[in-house]
């Protein structure tokens, strides 16, 4: 297999060259390598299966493999840790592609009193919990629900946690990039050769460009500077759950002010009954019928887990009299309204550690409701995002459920708020193996996007396979933004040898790939 | 409702119900605030073991732990195949070196296949040999 337009002579001879490089033990071209880099939740690995995979171990080696892929034009795709399952894990989106393995890549350097970080693309979430625990550092991780990705991949991704630096993109300060043609610039102060400030102030002097290489294919990240928070002195907060279907609405109108102005600093986010049951338990401990679940099923569950239609966290972070105080905020924001419960939780430093996500702890189990059908499962998102108001959030709710109904899919869903937006995260869950439901998935989530354009919204993120179909409904002017993002490619990257197709963006030589 | 709820015998100590948000769930904890009021801290004690007593283990905990120790998601899932007390891989007395390799190779049930670039042959022998515990 190759990428189209190239030859098998010309990738034995690049694949040959890489490993001249590198070092031949890190070049991985069998069957089984190809397939253990494709995207084992898709129903067909074919479609996105890469030619090979290399894995440089340092950005200089990173430069070799990008000169040598403009020489072969040998499309690239570059992984941090390939663990974003749900969007395609480590598979890229055009088939034949050699993809670029940067898990070797595992440098850490922690600045303990700024509360920086920089990490190496290859630095996971565990590693870099194991780190700060090693050498006791009192500094938290925002680790997303399912932790075993790349802190730096994650960020640029502009994945989510659950703590006040929650919004990983937002905290990220510097960057080193290798650039298409295989220059390497640091942004930023980094541009400063030996600034002790690159990881402290974000702009630099002139145009920014973090941001730019979110979500692209204009360059390879080799090292990401991001903030990390302090220990706070206290975590407050309550779980709340509401009864109703329509409690949703008028509790985000109720949050939603405080999350605005910084009373709350984290991302609340309002989850259904799904998200305990698909975990915890698989559907064939619920029912045999499968069809939509019932009433009675949607009751036997929340029963069992004594949970709401709606659940959702909230905690505030700092010193105790602030804490406490702000606490008082959001009792009287919630005084006199119908919440089905109200569960407090406190950590006060000096307590056994506070142990969860809301302090950075990593976790995977969140993962585990893959299996909430049986098989071999999975999962893929569909995230469109919405203004943070009740009566949106709840028409959102019913046309979505409506369509999850219609293609016979469980509800599972959250709606997480950000300063000024609401993240409708949908987790489509799925046996891979049972044909019928993965075509069944595939138009549902077609006709997902197709309804959130017609209110206006577009998804933040998506999988491999829907990167065209997402970037398409982006389309003010014609799809003026799309034009922009080509034509930096074309100037960045006039090869087409860095991640062609990543959202929706494709170089000059492969424009007529596009879905 | 069928079933046995064995998954919750396999959280290993971490008691009772369960909370969820964003995508992920979570198991409560149940303690005393110093004011004398009920609290649920969520999620508390989901931080697992991640020590080692050896170079091996240290690789198996760097490598797989997050999946296979406590609340791991692999160790969920096992926990609905096996019996829960042997769930975590590094309770088991079964594991032969190719077993462990084939199946972080080629993937099995719901795990993924492991890549060369991430955890290298080398590296997989290592690993291997540590949870066969001299199995052949």
């Amino acid at each position: 297999m190759t990428p189209a337009g190239i030859s098998q002579s010309d990738l034995k001879l690049a694949l040959k060259a890489f490993g001249d490089a590198i070092g031949a033990d890190n070049v991985f071209a069998s069957e089984a390598d190809q397939l253990s880099y494709s995207d084992h939740f898709s129903p067909d690995e074919s479609r996105h299966m890469p030619s090979a995979a290399v894995a440089p171990a340092t950005a200089e080696e990173v430069r070799a493999i990008v000169r040598l892929a403009n020489k072969y034009k040998i499309p690239l795709w570059p992984i941090s840790r390939g663990k974003n399952f749900g969007y395609g894990g480590a598979a890229p989106v055009l088939k034949g592609s050699v993809v670029l393995d940067l898990t070797r890549m595992k440098k850490i350097e922690v600045d303990v009193e700024s509360g920086t970080v920089l990490v190496e693309p290859g630095v996971g979430f565990f590693d870099l919990y194991d780190y700060l625990r090693a050498n006791d550092i009192p500094l938290w991780l925002s680790v997303p629900g399912n932790a075993w990705g790349s802190v730096a991949g994650n960020a640029l991704d502009r994945g989510v946690g659950y703590t006040p630096y929650g919004d990983h993109a937002s905290r990220i300060c510097g960057l080193e990039v290798v650039l298409p043609d295989g220059d390497i610039v640091r942004t930023g102060m980094g541009a400063m050769a030996g600034a002790p400030t690159w990881q402290l102030y974000k702009p630099g002097f002139g145009p920014s460009w973090d941001t730019m290489f979110c979500q692209s294919n204009f360059g390879i990240v080799t090292k990401l500077g991001m903030w990390l928070m302090h220990e706070p002195e206290s975590v407050l907060g309550y779980d709340f759950e509401f009864d109703k279907i329509d409690d949703l609405g008028w509790a985000i109108d109720t949050l939603m002010p405080l999350r605005r102005d910084g009373i709350i600093q984290q991302s609340p986010s309002f989850g259904n009954w799904l998200r305990s049951a698909a975990v915890m338990t698989t559907r064939s401990q619920w029912t045999d019928d499968p069809g939509p679940l019932k009433e009675s099923v949607i009751s036997a569950i929340r029963k069992k887990f004594n949970i709401g239609w709606w659940s959702v966290q909230v905690r505030l972070y700092g010193p105790l009299d602030v804490t406490e105080a702000t606490l008082k905020v959001l009792n009287n924001a919630f005084n006199g309204k119908p919440v089905m419960a109200m569960k407090p939780a406190r950590w006060v430093k000096g307590d056994a550690p506070e142990g969860s996500p809301f302090s950075g702890v990593p976790i995977t189990f969140p993962l585990a409701n893959a299996n909430w059908y049986g098989g071999r499962g999975g999962h893929t998102g569909y995230s469109p995002v919405l203004p943070t108001r009740g009566d949106l959030a709840m028409d959102q709710f019913r046309r979505t459920y409506a369509l999850y109904q219609k293609y016979g899919f469980d509800y599972h869903a959250s709606f997480a708020m950000g300063e000024r937006s609401l993240t409708n995260v949908n987790q489509l869950l799925f046996d891979r193996d049972d044909a019928d439901m993965m075509q069944r998935l595939d138009k549902f989530f077609r006709e997902l996007v197709v309804d959130a354009k017609a209110k206006g919204y577009g998804e933040y993120r998506t999988h491999i396979e829907y990167m065209d179909v997402v970037a398409e409904t982006y389309d003010f002017n014609d799809h003026a933004l799309r034009r922009l993002n080509e034509r930096v490619k074309d100037a960045l990257d006039p090869n087409g040898v860095i991640a062609p197709g990543k959202s929706g963006i494709w170089p000059a030589n492969r424009r007529g790939e596009r879905s | 409702m069928k079933g046995r709820w064995i998954v919750e015998r396999a959280m290993l100590g971490i008691a009772s119900s369960a909370l969820v948000f964003a995508g992920g769930a979570a198991m409560a904890q149940n303690k005393t605030a110093p004011a004398g009021t009920a609290v649920t801290d969520a999620f508390s004690g989901a931080m697992q073991d991640r020590s080692a007593r050896s170079p091996d283990a240290a690789l198996f905990v760097e490598k797989c732990a997050m999946c296979h120790r406590q609340l791991g998601m692999g160790t969920i899932i096992l926990a609905r195949r096996m019996d829960p007390a042997v769930a975590m891989l590094e309770k088991r007395e079964d594991l032969t070196i190719d077993f462990v390799t084939q199946a972080a190779r080629t993937g099995i049930g719901n795990m993924p296949r492991i890549q060369r670039g991430e955890v290298s042959d080398a590296q997989m022998k290592k690993i291997a040999h540590y949870l066969a515990k001299g199995n052949k």
